[in-house]
């Protein structure tokens, strides 16, 4: 009976000895254990990626989250590329607010140019040299030279915001914004040029005069302008996805 | 007796069942996210990820890194312009954390829990799956986070007053190595 007793009390502490070394053991040989149970379940395969929570983080990049586990300094990275530059966040800041407002005008500058390139030919003087000039009436004419006046008006306050906004050093620029900006050699000049033959043409036709001599290439240059503008807008939009109804 | 022997046979056993601690580099890595609009489809990719990893008892922990204006859309504009939404100069660096159980490295689909430091945000992903297969000594990872814009505050840009969509899905796809 004693024997029995000695021997029962033998195996407990056997018994609880093998837990004990269960215990310490490497902690990956259980959660594999546990890890292969799941799957066997097949409860991680079937699970959609899950979003847990979105917590606000300091400027400086975290440490480790262990003693084990690899930090940021481990890969070599340099100080410079990880450590915040609020100066530069700043100038990013005023570049995009500059650029948003270079935009909009962009756009709605567009508006009284297409309708001054749609009321040209109405604003052009009908019948030969030396005939009084019955077409186009002074209400047309003044139309045109309006809608010619508030267009280059908005052009040049949305070249200034492109012009003025901060430049980032260091980069390179390539893509669409390159024939966006290369296109504005060709609307700059045309800007410009336009307005003044547009005067030429009107002062001609005011005295009773049909347009000619320079004052003449008012329209061609007012078409290569627009044209050009045109072309600066969809440069900086693309590449753009036509079929914007059909879903992605 | 028989249950001596086999308490000694679990004694001597049992650390040939613990998996070796295994260290991982990143080798080559392509980034990439999405950016859908209406009129726009647009992904920005960046190579300058870097990465290490330890297994060790039984769990994987992976970082790895890039910084934001690493990333290319093919146009310095919308880089730059990417960059200021996200707050790339004051939080210079895309940080992604994955843990996995060990076990799951010798099998095709890893499910890996994410912690994604952006934006000054952190936002966490679970199950995420990613595609494993071997190259030789090299393992290529491939996968897809499920990112939105919304996880990190990002003020959705917009283009002729409609915003990006919600949905920034970011491509993953790397070689990592044994040291």
């Amino acid at each position: 009976m004693m024997r029995k007793a000695t021997l029962r009390q033998a195996k407990l502490l056997l018994l609880g000895s093998a837990l004990l070394c269960f215990a310490v053991l490497p902690a990956g040989a259980q959660s594999d254990a546990s890890s292969s149970v799941q799957k066997q379940e097949g409860s991680i395969p079937s699970q959609p990626p899950q979003k847990s929570q979105t917590e606000q983080l300091p400027s400086a990049p975290a440490p480790a989250q262990s003693s084990g586990e690899p930090s940021l300094s481990d890969l070599g990275f340099t100080a410079q590329q990880t450590s915040p530059d609020l100066k530069l966040q700043a100038v990013l800041e005023k570049r995009t607010e500059m650029l948003r407002i270079h935009q909009k005008l962009g756009l709605i500058t567009a508006a009284p140019m297409m309708a001054a390139l749609i009321t040209g030919p109405m604003a052009k003087a009908k019948g030969k040299n030396g005939q009084p000039i019955t077409e186009p009436s002074q209400a047309n004419l003044d139309f045109h030279a309006a809608l010619g006046g508030t267009t280059a008006a908005l052009y040049f306050t949305t070249a200034y915001f492109a012009i003025r906004a901060p430049r980032i050093p260091g980069t390179h620029k390539h893509g669409g914004i390159r024939f966006h900006e290369a296109l504005a050699f060709i609307h700059g000049p045309g800007m410009i040029l336009t307005p003044i033959l547009g005067i030429m043409a009107y002062n001609q036709e005011s005295s009773g005069e049909k347009v000619h001599g320079i004052a003449s290439a008012h329209g061609p240059v007012a078409v290569v302008t627009a044209a050009a503008y045109g072309a600066s807008i969809v440069a900086v939009s693309w590449p753009i996805h036509w079929k914007f109804w059909e879903k992605q | 007796m028989r249950f001596q022997s086999l308490l000694m046979i679990a004694l001597v056993a049992s650390p040939a069942f613990a998996q070796k601690d295994v260290q991982w580099t990143l080798a080559q890595s392509t980034l990439s996210y999405h950016m859908s609009h209406p009129m726009h489809e647009v992904d920005g990719t960046s190579h300058a990820a870097r990465g290490k990893g330890t297994c060790h008892a039984g769990l994987c922990d992976i970082l790895i890194a890039v910084p934001v204006k690493s990333f290319d859309s093919g146009d310095t504009n919308r880089d730059l312009h990417m960059l200021e939404t996200t707050r790339g100069a004051q939080f210079p660096m895309v940080v992604v954390r994955a843990h996995f159980p060990q076990s799951q490295t010798t099998e095709s689909t890893i499910y890996a829990d994410l912690e994604v430091q952006f934006a000054g945000q952190a936002a966490h992903y679970q199950h995420v799956p990613f595609q494993r297969a071997d190259q030789g000594h090299q393992v290529h990872i491939s996968g897809e986070i499920p990112a939105t814009c919304s996880d990190f505050k990002i003020d959705r840009p917009s283009f002729l007053t409609v915003p990006i969509k919600n949905e920034i899905p970011i491509k993953v796809d790397m070689i990592w190595q044994t040291n």
